[in-house]
């Protein structure tokens, strides 16, 4: 089992409290995963509907607040960082940057083959994936400047062609699901050869990008990596202002104009949504049910998990499109469609925040010793390496960072509705159509951890 | 309206912020903004709007409508938030009878 998925899959399941996953701090760290998912002691309509609630009065509640200066004000609030040893400090930065790649390079190839003992697989899943991602949107993402490629390419020579603007963010989008595809079928988080072969392959795609567009276009345009945590990073408290850091309430400036830009990166911000439910949803028996009947005539299993991945994408994408057509109707706007779906989608970044949050907060805590012990010893292979035990009560705080991710989500859109419409009652009804949406996603997202996990079915 | 200065690490505009932003059938009555053009389907709201956006620049009458335009809101928000008042409280105790009957 692959413990960077499977542990997504369990996903809120530690996190949504009522469903705390058991398991033993044993093999591949997956354990909080291990244990399969908790049945429920309600009905799971019950337990549906009531997460459909929440996420629906919260919508009500925050109708109530209908003073456009208070609003602003929250969303203006802000103050600048000085930063003199900023220099010194993103020199630092990228030195740890690159000297992480050259370790997950080095030992996932020669060091131990053991997934829990390994480096490379620690340190990619446990210190980048979990570790960095949750600093990035609870501090600020330093991935702008650790990012090793990123400082490589800039060293490189450039041909410098100018990167078409037609296909603008598509690749990173392309690139995202392909990333999460091979996550969800290859055992990356358990075989440290091919995990870093995995990186080693990334890292060439990306620099020859690089290479080719120069590093600025590439990083911002095509590099799917990159953009996970910048969209992450926008949700932080501490953000790059036009001189230099700036420090700002967290998620609040999700509803800055201009944030998501195009339809390209509309769809970047829908599948970063897309993937982590898809990601659950692969490991239920619904999913397994569904599945056998096409199998077994003869469907091949591998072409079936990338064509789901890319039928759930496009399905998610035309529910956001059809919620704007409709809020675009019932705000009776003569702004286009296209505007109002830029303006309500980074809002969908601070779900994706909650979930993430809900994954890998345990799982990082649960594996950070053993990391800390690979990174005092890369080439050792102990028997045993220390896991930290989870109190019971830590499923709660998952589940509540679920929840924060949605109300942050709705008090953004309710924002930037304000911003946009100059009827206050025209912004709320603007927003039945995305709240209909977020409540039937939220109750989609906790049927996926209320279900028993099972293996990845046909693979 | 909040000018939010864009920020840095904002990503540079893309071809896509020079299409239209508008999108008025062709048939439509429009009231159209005379500062920033920008056209609106009912009178009160570019009251507002001109209120909201350009509060510098109104004449006394501009300044007039926005006034009446802004009680008139208040008084729907006013039945608005009845409303959603009254949706709370159903779910509210909907829920806790469900719980109650489970």
């Amino acid at each position: 089992m692959t413990f960077g998925r499977r542990h997504r899959a369990a996903l809120a399941v530690c996190g949504l409290g009522l469903l705390a996953a058991t398991g033993t701090a044993s093999a591949h760290g997956g354990s909080l995963a291990g244990g399969g998912r908790e049945s429920l002691t309600i009905p799971t309509w019950l337990f549906l509907s009531t997460g459909g609630a929440a996420v629906g009065a919260s919508f009500l509640l925050a109708s109530f607040v209908t003073d456009r200066a208070f609003i602003e004000r929250i969303h203006g609030w802000g103050r600048p960082l000085s930063g003199e040893f900023e220099r010194v400090l993103g020199l630092v930065g990228q030195l740890i940057g690159v000297v992480g790649l050259a370790a997950v390079l080095v030992i996932g190839f020669v060091g131990p083959t053991t997934a829990r003992t390994n480096l490379a697989i620690l340190l990619v899943w446990v210190g980048w994936w979990a570790g960095l991602a949750m600093t990035t949107y609870l501090l600020g993402n330093a991935w702008a400047t650790l990012n090793p490629l990123k400082t490589l390419a800039d060293l490189l020579p450039t041909l410098d062609r100018s990167y078409p603007d037609r296909v603008g963010s598509w690749p990173a989008v392309a690139g995202l699901l392909v990333l999460v595809w091979l996550e969800v079928v290859s055992p990356l988080a358990d075989q440290p050869r091919l995990l870093a072969s995995a990186v080693a392959g990334y890292s060439v795609v990306t620099l020859a990008g690089a290479l080719v567009f120069g590093p600025d276009d590439w990083f911002t345009q095509a590099d799917p990596v990159e953009r996970v945590f910048r969209y992450y990073g926008r949700f932080a408290p501490i953000g790059r202002g036009e001189d230099g850091l700036r420090l700002r309430l967290p998620g609040m400036d999700l509803s800055t104009p201009r944030l998501v830009d195009g339809p390209d990166e509309v769809a970047f911000v829908v599948a970063l949504l897309w993937v982590t439910t898809y990601d659950g949803l692969v490991t239920t028996p619904a999913w397994r049910d569904l599945t056998t009947p096409l199998v077994e005539p003869g469907v091949p299993p591998h072409l079936l998990y990338p064509v789901a991945l890319a039928i759930g994408f496009g399905f998610f994408l035309g529910v956001y499109r059809l919620a704007v057509r409709l809020s675009s109707d019932i705000s009776d706007t003569y702004l286009t469609p296209a505007v109002l779906a830029q303006r309500f989608a980074p809002p969908l970044i601070a779900i994706a925040v909650g979930y993430h949050f809900a994954h890998y907060l345990g799982y990082f805590l649960v594996l950070a010793p053993s990391l800390a012990v690979a990174l005092a010893s890369p080439f050792a292979d102990p028997a045993t390496v220390p896991t930290l035990e989870l109190p019971e009560w830590f499923g709660a705080i998952a589940l509540t960072s679920v929840i924060v991710g949605h109300l942050v989500a709705i008090w953004v859109a309710h924002a930037a509705a304000y911003d946009l419409f100059p009827a206050r009652l025209q912004a709320i009804r603007s927003q039945y159509p995305f709240i209909a949406v977020m409540v039937f996603y939220t109750m989609t997202s906790l049927w996926v951890v209320s279900q028993p996990e099972v293996a990845l079915p046909h693979l | 309206m909040t000018e939010t200065v864009a920020t840095t690490d904002e990503q540079p505009a893309s071809p896509s912020a020079t299409e239209e932003t508008y999108d008025v059938p062709a048939d439509a009555e429009t009231y159209d903004c005379s500062y920033c053009g920008r056209p609106f389907a009912r009178e009160d709201w570019l009251a507002l709007h001109r209120g909201l956006a350009h509060p510098n620049d109104l004449d006394d009458a501009e300044v007039e409508a926005f006034r009446a335009a802004h009680e008139d809101e208040e008084e729907s928000l006013a039945t608005f938030r009845l409303q959603a008042l009254g949706a709370l409280v159903l779910i509210y105790f909907g829920l806790l009878m469900i719980y109650a009957l489970v």
